[in-house]
């Protein structure tokens, strides 16, 4: 027994110095326990790689057989699927039945910067309407980006969570065990969240569409 | 010299392969890892296998589970024995034989 256990680590060891000569690896995990963390052996990808995770628009790496091989946080939360469920699907599943064609030739003739417009398939069965842009081809990988054509919902988002943080405050400000540095402070804070209030609020004026004048 | 894929080392028939890819991001040997392993499993797993991958970069404690110690790694979790084939699976051969799917030469 503990002999196949050397010689399966032996087996490993030689199959790891393998991978490394061969140039089949581009991150080591260093650390340990929960200290653990990935080192990237081409620093530049980092950066390109922030990018990538935290825009706000989708983007998928697909396969020369249009499967899913990498798609970012964005692009899984315009399907309302979690990330780890798309490796591997084919776009094309992901995509309104009467759009797969026209997908079918846009990623077989489309060349950089080329558009399409097509019904993404959320997980609870409704569609939204996105723009696939193709950024870029390398390896044979093809990489798209993802843009929701769906009007901007975020400052409603933004405004409910900040209604939240208030309640909770008066809540905090009500009880009566609170010193008086804490309640400056919850009264500081308030001041904030009506102050970030007001700028949505004008910035949402701005976005809207200007109103005819009465008839 | 190799012994080819369906002799005594070839999955058993019904037999569900469970595999784990631990990836970093889109790093070009683990987009390479993923679309190679994905052909492997068409040609050799024939629809009875389940890959699951785990992208590092977002949570490196789960290179615990493992003991990764580099990325791209494949895991044979089922069938027993686990096996680990490191490396981005360019080399079929390698792979092969390091999943058990063929015997070494």
């Amino acid at each position: 027994m503990s002999n196949m256990k050397t010689e399966d680590l032996l087996r490993e060891s030689e199959n790891l110095l393998t991978a490394i000569a061969a140039g089949e690896i581009d991150a080591f995990v260093i650390g340990r326990d929960d200290n653990r963390r990935v080192l990237l052996l081409a620093n530049a990808y980092q950066r390109y790689r922030q990018l990538v995770e935290r825009m706000h628009q989708g983007a998928v790496t697909l396969s020369n057989e249009s499967r899913v091989l990498y798609a970012n946080q964005r692009f899984a939360d315009m399907l309302g699927m979690p990330l780890a469920q798309l490796y591997t699907t084919p776009l094309d599943s992901l995509v309104s039945v009467g759009d797969r064609a026209r997908l079918a030739t846009y990623l077989l003739l489309s060349a950089r910067d080329s558009r399409l417009e097509l019904g993404l398939r959320r997980r609870d069965g409704t569609t939204i309407q996105v723009v696939l842009s193709h950024a870029t081809v390398s390896d044979g990988y093809t990489t798209l980006l993802v843009s929701d054509q769906r009007p901007l919902q975020w400052p409603d988002v933004v405004v409910e969570a900040l209604e939240s943080i208030r309640l909770s405050i008066e809540q905090l400000n009500r009880s009566p065990g609170l010193e008086s540095q804490a309640r400056d402070a919850l009264e500081s804070i308030t001041e904030q969240i009506n102050g970030l209030a007001r700028m949505i609020d004008e910035m949402r004026e701005v976005q809207a569409p200007p109103r005819r004048p009465a008839a | 010299m190799t012994t080819p894929a369906n002799d005594a080392s070839a999955p058993k028939a019904n037999e569900l392969w469970e595999l784990r890819l631990y990836t970093a991001g889109q790093t070009p040997k683990s987009l390479a890892a993923l679309a190679n392993l994905q052909r492997i499993c068409d040609e050799h797993l024939h629809g009875r296998y389940k890959i699951e991958v785990i992208d590092l970069m977002a949570n490196p404690r789960l290179a615990k589970d493992h003991q990764i110690v580099a990325i791209p790694t494949l895991v044979r979790k089922l069938p027993e024995p686990l096996r680990r084939v490191i490396g981005d699976l360019s080399n079929t051969e390698r792979a092969l034989v390091g999943l058990d799917l063929r015997r070494a030469a």
